[in-house]
């Protein structure tokens, strides 16, 4: 009996595959599966009469069997039909017609390039720490060791807020704050917005992002911010990148520095970016100045550090090219979807 | 400070091309920011930081470059013939008040005789930008230029009583300046007076009455040093700087005022003849306090990570004129000259070193070595959210802090409070600082309106800034603010995608909120576990007429802070379930007053197990219902963690479903 039914099994396939039309198909249904005479179901009819033993394992198999070609007429309808289909079709269809687009949501471009920052820092091993916006004039200047009536405090020109409040000007007022709150060793960034009451140009925005960085322990040395920095400048601007490291004056740094990178545009030969130079100014940095350690009560014999800022969007200009630091915050989406 | 290369030369000599000069320079820091040709000559712009006012003047310069090119520094003579006559017995100096003028100095030079300065003068100060006035004022610039000492002359004649005294302005006293502005004085500042008025305001400008004139026969030269606040100060009230000024504020050499003097007097008498009376009038309360700084050079190399040996120390520091001392085996001890008042310890000496050995000489090496970063669960929640945003679709913007009136036009959505406000605006018109997000993002719209961008669908995450009582510091709220152009409920959509994709379990509820911005029916307060949320709504008729909206946006403004409180990054894995689900339809007829939430309310309190999901799908009001009614159509889905449902479990259980509701709120099965 099973030889039998795998010989009808065979059987079936093989009418299945010589079945070219809905109709033939259904011929073969009627002749396998069909409720009066149909093959399987004679089958089925049979056990009865079968010696017991043989009956449960053929009923079983019948079953099996019925269900199985009951899916092979199934596809080749589906197949037939399909295929009916598209012979009858006029229609063809275009396939040079555009995708179907779902709108796609961009991030900030000025996000993106502190994202990317952190992300550098993070690999060499930098906490990520954030301070306030509006901030106590002690921490914008004087913890910084910037004193009152000194004409320093010009180079950070500042939005008051009245009763010591201030918008803070430099994103160092976070330095402040994390070394007050914790010991060494210390390694942060920490981005933000920050404010100047510049006149609004070109190159100048009221409102713009700075990236502080700190290091503190025992035993760190300028040839370390020398080396933090190298590694950032090649990360972020590529592996052949030059670097010029000149001596600069900030009150809460001493030796001081400003870094400038070769120019990418003009590949240092000079051009209107880099005023002609070959050389852009990236990073101001420096060793932390004794004064700023007093001040938050670390031993300044025992610990050194380094300290660094730099410009969000003057990065992210050099970056795109960019001429205009103001369509960073017109936000208008023709800009913005670009990135 | 501009500086002529050609004249540069007279203190130091030096054979760099103008290109390799400024590179030299911007490497010792003393940036220049650009080199113009003027003539046979290029004028520098050299950038001096605030803290080396020693640089404001040509012979600070040459002393740099001289410590550059290894030469010598060259200081002209100062010696002059005097007449008989002794300046003591022509005029006299009182100084009144000694703490804003701790030094002032005055020679008298007789019969000069005032005209167009040489052709050789001229030309040097036109090269650096200055206009020659007469042979008098142009020594005086020329003097200040190449010392960085500044200088005045007064007509002697036209002093009354003969005499100065530096004292304070009385309130009200006026003076016109030489720039003919009016100087209303008072008495935090300083004057030089003479008998009856003052003749100038001391370190920034001289008046006009006494100013040197072709009439001019006798000079008073002035020279002095002024307290840097007071300058400074003095200078920010009135509006008015010079030269002068500008090197007073960031403190003049004490011990250069004198050796100016002497110099300007000795070029009047070369260039515009007369006499110089004998002697110095000297006012001088200084007291000469010499700065002395020990360094250790284990402590220089360990800092800066270099190992430079002794001699090059001392060599660099003698350059830069300070006085060795004494040296043991580790230390220098030296003393600082008066024009380094940036310098009084020992890492401003190390500073020194670095700068003229040479940033570039130090190694590019570290022994800082890895270590474990904190979490930083904000940012992994700022992250987590950006990306959900962005995923459907929003783009997200950057707006400024500082805002107008705007703000507070249609409703305020945290705070009532008026907004803190900036005391120096550059704009009047937009002062304040924002307590919501919103309105920026109508603001952004609009200008993408404007430039034929129809649909703006948009985000910000950034601060807004509460107001606190007493002016105390404000809270800075972290916000989270949308705009969606496509209806109320595709809004909500995205605020719960939000929720779900933080894992925030709570459930959110929408309560009606009246509110100016929103529309009187699509406005609500949004709840997470009994804390605000934030606020979603339709902008009303009024806002959209406002802005001219051409679209109806709807915005979110969330409480960030909220989110990552309760956002769980964590996770945890839900089973697959292992037998299927088995889903029912319904659609039910309510009266107007019933809302979703009470029918999925109603449903969630029967506590059935094997309710796995209530699906709403649609509100239909039409023809086939009843009038004042609507049919709410939603699916169930039923499902066991043991077996497959029956059939007539289902049935059951949907029954016991509709009776509920029908009891709670009246509903029936839509026919
Ligand atoms: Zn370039």
């Amino acid at each position: 009996m099973q030889e039998g039914l795998s010989e009808i099994q065979n059987q079936a396939k093989d009418d299945l595959a010589k079945a070219e039309s809905l109709d033939a198909v259904e011929q073969v249904r009627t002749r396998y599966l069909g409720r009066k005479g149909g093959i399987i179901n004679e089958i089925i009819k049979a056990i009865p009469g079968l010696p017991p033993e043989q009956r449960s394992s053929t009923g079983k198999s019948a079953n099996m069997l019925k269900q199985e070609i009951s899916k092979w007429i199934e596809d080749a309808r589906v197949k037939l039909a399909d295929k009916e289909q598209t012979s009858e079709a006029k229609e063809m269809f275009d396939l040079s017609l555009p995708g179907e687009h779902k709108p796609y949501g961009h991030r900030h471009p000025i996000t993106q390039t502190i994202d990317e920052i952190k992300g550098i820092f993070r690999k060499l091993c930098f906490d990520i720490e954030y301070g306030p916006e509006v901030e106590h004039e002690y921490y914008n200047f004087d913890a910084l060791n910037i004193p009152a009536d000194h004409p320093s405090r010009e180079d950070f020109d500042t939005f008051y807020l009245g009763n010591k409040r201030l918008l803070r000007s430099q994103t160092s007022t976070v330095q402040i704050r994390v070394m007050e709150k914790k010991k060494p060793p210390i390694r942060m960034i920490a981005p933000g917005k920050v404010f100047r009451p510049d006149t609004v140009d070109a190159r100048h925005a009221s409102m713009f992002h700075q990236i502080e960085g700190l290091t503190v322990d025992e035993g760190v040395s300028f040839s370390d911010l020398k080396y933090v920095l190298t590694l950032f400048a090649q990360s972020y601007f590529g592996q052949d990148v030059k670097m010029r490291f000149r001596p600069s004056f900030f009150p809460f740094t001493e030796p001081s520095a400003e870094i400038d990178i070769s120019c990418s545009i003009c590949k240092g030969k000079g051009c209107s970016v880099c005023s002609h130079s070959g050389w852009v100014e990236v990073l101001g940095a420096g060793m932390v100045d004794p004064n700023v350690f007093e001040t938050v009560g670390y031993d300044a014999e025992k610990y050194t550090g380094f300290a660094f800022g730099m410009g969000v969007e003057r990065l992210t200009m050099l970056r795109y090219g960019i001429d205009n630091i103001r369509l960073f915050f017109e936000n208008d989406l023709r800009f913005l979807s670009q990135f | 400070m501009k500086i002529s290369y050609n004249w540069l030369k007279d203190y130091c000599k030096y054979d760099l091309s103008v290109a390799t000069l400024a590179e030299r320079l911007t490497n010792a820091g003393l940036v220049v920011d650009a080199v113009k040709p003027v003539d046979d000559d290029y004028c520098l712009e050299i950038e001096v930081t605030s803290n080396r006012p020693d640089c404001l003047g040509f012979i600070g310069i040459a002393r740099e470059v001289a410590n550059i090119v290894r030469s010598e520094l060259l200081i002209p003579d100062v010696e002059y013939a005097a007449s008989d006559e002794s300046v003591n017995d022509i005029t006299t100096v009182t100084v009144e008040d000694k703490e804003l003028c701790p030094r002032y100095t005055a020679r008298i030079i007789k019969d000069v005789k005032i005209g167009p300065s040489p052709e050789w003068l001229q030309k040097r100060i036109t090269s650096i930008g200055l206009r020659p006035v007469n042979n008098i004022a142009d020594i005086t610039n020329y003097v200040l230029m190449e010392s960085g000492q500044p200088l005045h002359a007064f007509d002697f004649d036209k002093l009354s009583g003969k005499e100065i005294i530096v004292r304070r302005a009385k309130n009200g006293e006026t003076m016109e300046a030489i720039d003919g502005s009016k100087c209303a004085l008072t008495e935090e500042m300083l004057v030089i007076a003479d008998s009856q008025k003052p003749v100038a305001v001391a370190g920034i400008m001289g008046g006009r009455d006494t100013e040197v004139s072709d009439a001019t026969k006798n000079i008073l030269l002035e020279s002095a040093f002024f307290d840097p606040r007071n300058v400074r100060r003095t200078s920010r009230k009135l509006c008015l700087s010079s030269d002068s000024s500008y090197r007073f504020e960031r403190r003049a050499d004490p011990e250069c005022v004198d050796w100016a003097s002497r110099r300007a007097a000795k070029m009047i008498l070369e260039i515009a003849g007369g006499q110089v009376a004998e002697g110095v009038i000297d006012q001088n309360s200084l007291e000469s306090k010499k700065v002395s700084v020990t360094l250790r050079m284990s402590r220089l190399n360990s800092l800066l990570g270099l190992d430079i040996d002794k001699d090059t120390v001392k060599d660099i520091l003698e350059r830069l004129q300070f006085k060795i001392n004494s040296v043991t085996d580790d230390c220098f001890s030296v003393d600082v000259p008066s024009f380094r008042g940036d310098v009084y310890r020992e890492v401003d000496l190390i500073e020194e070193v670095a700068r003229v050995h040479g940033y570039d000489k130090i190694p590019v090496k570290s022994n800082i070595g890895v270590k474990l970063t904190q979490d930083n669960i904000f940012d992994k929640v700022t992250e987590k959210t950006k990306s959900v945003i962005s995923g459907l679709g929003f783009d997200e913007v950057i707006t400024d802090s500082i805002v107008g009136e705007l703000q507070e036009r249609h409703g305020n959505i945290w705070t009532d409070d008026r907004g803190i406000k900036i005391m120096n605006p550059i704009r009047q018109d937009e002062y304040l600082l924002r307590k919501a997000l919103a309105h920026n993002l109508l603001r952004v719209k609009k200008h993408n309106q404007n430039y034929g961008v129809e649909k703006a669908n948009i985000y910000e995450l950034s601060k807004i800034y509460l107001p606190q009582e007493d002016d105390g510091m404000p809270e800075e709220k972290e916000c989270l603010s949308i705009l969606g152009e496509e209806g109320f409920l595709s809004l909500k959509g995205v605020v719960e995608t939000i929720l779900s994709q933080l894992n925030i379990v709570q459930k959110l509820e929408s309560i009606h909120y009246d509110f100016g911005l929103f529309s009187p029916e699509k406005s609500a307060e949004l709840k997470l576990g009994g804390s605000v949320l934030g606020y979603i709504g339709e902008l009303s008729r009024e806002v959209i007429n406002d802005y001219d909206f051409r679209s109806k946006p709807c915005v979110a403004e969330l409480d960030f802070n909220i989110l990552v409180d309760k956002a769980n990054l964590e996770g945890s894995y839900r089973k697959i379930p292992m037998f299927p689900m088995v889903t029912r339809d319904m659609a039910i007829v309510s009266d107007e007053e019933v809302i979703w939430a009470d029918i999925k309310g109603c449903i969630e309190s029967l506590k059935i197990d094997c309710i796995d999901g209530i699906e709403f799908f649609d509100v239909y009001r039409g023809r086939q219902i009843e009038k004042g009614k609507k049919s709410i159509a939603f699916r169930l889905i039923f499902r066991a963690d043991d077996r497959t449902l029956r059939s007539d479990e289902v049935d059951a259980l949907q029954e016991k479903i509709l009776e509920n509701l029908s009891n709670a709120f009246g509903v029936k099965l839509r026919a």
